[in-house]
């Protein structure tokens, strides 16, 4: 074990490797606001990537429904409660990471899955904490509520399954920061699966090795965006790469938003991975629930978005997201109008912070008929 | 392009591709030892444990008769190599049981592995030796699901017998490379089967519409069969229920591009036995030189799937010594 720095819980942590950060960290921004659970992420993701053999339960990208949805079967209240309650509060996490609560002979704090675990991907799909009483009205946070959580692997900065692996199956690429499974070297041991606590590593029957989010790299090395992110009806998401705290750029709208505005929290930061999928909370969601799942400073990111109509420049950041196929590595309000550049500073793509509206006439004079307003 | 060159170009093509990994502070030896000497300098990112080749850094120099406990590799007249674990060949060899011990030097490991000892048994007819190993098991697993582990079991010699100063006994160490042949209970059912393992064998109720492989042509299939399509040898269905595999300390064992051990097992009334077998004169480097009158030692390993162990959580034994019948 070595010491590394991991800035979402603002302090030093045991790792298994020293501490490397890629050139570039592949990094994405879901705003669970706008997510209705479609799932068309989720079957671009499977057409893609995990149509083959021995994957026919495997969903490297899922949609839960919040708090009672969960793939695999319980994932993150199993691992939550092995590692029991710890001090989740202001400032630095007072509490154990996942590598440090590590019992005696591991690395890392786990538990296998199991088999039947991941047979319902979509249990308890839009089922809410409880019933309405009578005469009730709503009132935010909402009194009985659910939210979804779209998911895909968190590519972290300290990846549990490469800390896992004993053979270095597992790796982290130094130009992007993706995380891959090297489909040669892995031998099925399935440390990694047991390992990751948001359990996106998957073990696959047939080839008997073990599989999972590849961050669509063929796309993200071509300046794309990945496929569950483009393909995404709501445009909840965006994907980029992402500074660590002290190199944030503002002109990133990652960087703007996860750092500049606190806006996009990361997901169970506690544990001590330092995820790079970064989540706009749920404004509808008590308080507690938010701190528990996205880690201290929730609250201000929900009370935040519900102003965002008046910030233009966060307003701008926001409409870019799925506006554009490919990466936006830079970006600029100007007048009423948000731009997304590229690596080289071309612009991919402008949109307005409002969209024209245009009135018309029931009757066509061109074609001389009556066109009701939804043609 | 002779294939031992084209094979270290794959080798440094999947290297360039997959980058190393950036978090690891050092790096193991990934490349086949056989098509990549240079490798053989990477240092293992594990601690390698020094603590067991210490234990025999006293043992005298000059090699010693054969040791009381030795395990004896009977000479037999055998056409071919004696595979079958119901051979009679076995009735003229001694059995010597051998303890086995938790893993506890590197980590993840299991301290409570379920087998404890087993049966062994050698022979040789001057060209293949042959080792019968058996243990309790009453519950046989082969089949390979998330939570479902296999039994395995593997056989550990050195390259060279150095009888002054003997190779560490836990998957060797560098310049200290050993020979691991590795019997897999999943394999043997794959071969059993005389086919491939398809999803209804392990989910007899599976249904699904459509597979690329029902669509593509090989060569574009490839992209969808995961390890299948780079030929991880874990993930193709074999000719043999064997690894035939290299090691320099743990995390670096690598499958040899030329197989030449086999084996067979089978069950039967809560007990494996299972045989592996391997070339006295073997055709590559990577595997030990023997003839009859010689001394070397050898390894076990269990692995008991139902007691989820696998990889480094594995009951292992010291060195037995080993001695083959002229």
């Amino acid at each position: 074990m070595t010491t590394v720095y991991n800035w979402q819980i603002g302090r030093e942590m045991e790792y298994p490797f020293a501490e490397a950060r890629p050139k570039k960290q592949f990094a994405m921004i879901m705003d669970t606001n706008k997510c209705i659970a479609c799932q068309t992420c989720t079957v671009a993701c499977k057409t893609t990537w995990t149509s083959g053999r021995g994957q026919e339960y495997m969903f490297w990208n899922n949609v839960e429904t919040k708090p009672y949805g969960y793939y695999p079967l319980g994932w993150d209240v199993k691992i939550l409660d092995k590692l029991g309650i710890q001090d989740v509060g202001p400032g630095p996490y007072q509490g154990k990471t996942l590598f440090e609560a590590a019992p005696e002979g591991e690395k890392v704090l786990g538990y296998l899955p199991a088999d039947l675990d991941y047979a319902h991907p979509n249990i308890s799909e839009d089922d809410s904490t409880g019933s309405m009483t009578r005469g009730a009205f709503i009132t935010m946070p909402h009194m009985q509520w659910m939210h979804y959580l779209p998911r895909i692997c968190n590519h972290c900065t300290y990846p549990a399954c490469v800390g896992a692996c004993p053979r270095q199956s597992a790796y982290k690429r130094p130009e992007d920061g993706i995380v891959l499974v090297d489909q040669m070297r892995c031998r099925g041991y399935r440390e990694c699966v047991r390992g990751c606590p948001y359990k996106k590593p998957f073990f696959n029957s047939i080839t008997r090795t073990s599989e999972k989010c590849v961050g669509c790299y063929p796309a993200v090395e071509s300046g794309r965006q990945t496929q569950c992110t483009i393909t995404c009806i709501g445009k909840i998401r965006l994907q980029g790469f992402i500074s660590t705290p002290d190199k944030a750029n503002p002109d990133n709208p990652l960087d703007y938003l996860i750092h500049g505005l606190q806006l996009a929290k990361p997901l169970y930061p506690q544990l001590g991975l330092e995820p790079n999928v970064y989540y706009i909370p749920p404004i509808h969601v008590p308080g507690t629930y938010l701190r528990q799942m996205f880690g201290a400073g929730a609250e201000q990111a929900t009370a935040l978005y519900r102003t965002a109509v008046d910030d233009k420049k966060l307003l701008g950041a926001l409409l870019l997201f799925g506006a554009t196929p490919m990466i936006i590595e830079r970006f600029k309000v100007d007048g009423d109008t948000a731009y997304g550049y590229n690596e080289k500073g071309e612009e991919l793509v402008r949109v307005p912070l409002r969209e024209p509206v245009f009135m018309r006439v029931a009757f066509d004079e061109t074609f001389k008929t009556h066109r009701s307003n939804i043609t | 392009m002779n294939r031992k060159n084209s094979t270290l170009a794959l080798v440094t093509l999947i290297a360039g591709l997959t980058g190393c990994n950036a978090t690891a502070s050092s790096q193991v030896g990934v490349a086949d030892p056989e098509t990549a000497p240079a490798a053989r300098s990477a240092a293992p990112a594990v601690e390698a444990p020094k603590t067991a080749a210490v234990h025999y850094a006293a043992k005298p120099a000059t090699p010693a008769p054969a040791p009381a406990d030795a395990l004896e590799a009977v000479r037999v007249a055998h056409d071919g190599a004696v595979i079958d674990p119901a051979d009679q060949a076995w009735q003229s060899s001694k059995p010597r049981t051998v303890t086995l011990q938790p893993q506890n030097v590197t980590t993840p490991n299991n301290l409570s592995p379920a087998v404890t000892e087993m049966t062994v048994r050698s022979v040789h007819n001057g060209q293949w030796l042959s080792i019968l190993l058996e243990w309790n098991d009453p519950t046989k697993s082969d089949r390979l699901v998330v939570d479902q582990f296999g039994d395995q079991v593997a056989v550990q010699l050195p390259l060279r017998f150095r009888a002054d100063a003997p190779y560490n006994p836990m998957m060797g160490a560098p310049d200290e490379r050993v020979n691991i042949i590795q019997w897999r209970a999943a394999f043997q059912a794959d071969l059993d089967r005389k086919r491939s393992l398809e999803v209804r064998d392990l989910y007899p109720h599976a249904h699904s519409d459509l597979y690329p492989d029902k669509v593509l042509n090989a060569i574009d299939l490839r992209a969808y069969l995961g390890a299948a399509g780079v030929d991880n040898p874990v993930a193709a269905h074999r000719a043999s229920p064997v690894l035939d595999q290299v090691a320099e300390g743990f995390g670096s064992l690598t499958v040899k591009q030329h197989q030449e051990a086999d084996g067979q097992g089978t069950w039967s009334n809560g007990q494996w036995h299972v045989v592996i077998t391997l070339p006295m004169a073997p055709e590559g480097t990577n595997a030990p030189n023997l003839t009859g009158g010689d001394q070397s030692t050898v390894a076990f390993a269990v692995w008991e799937g139902g007691n989820q162990e696998v990889g480094s959580r594995k009951a292992w034994s010291d060195w037995v010594p080993l001695t083959l019948a002229k």
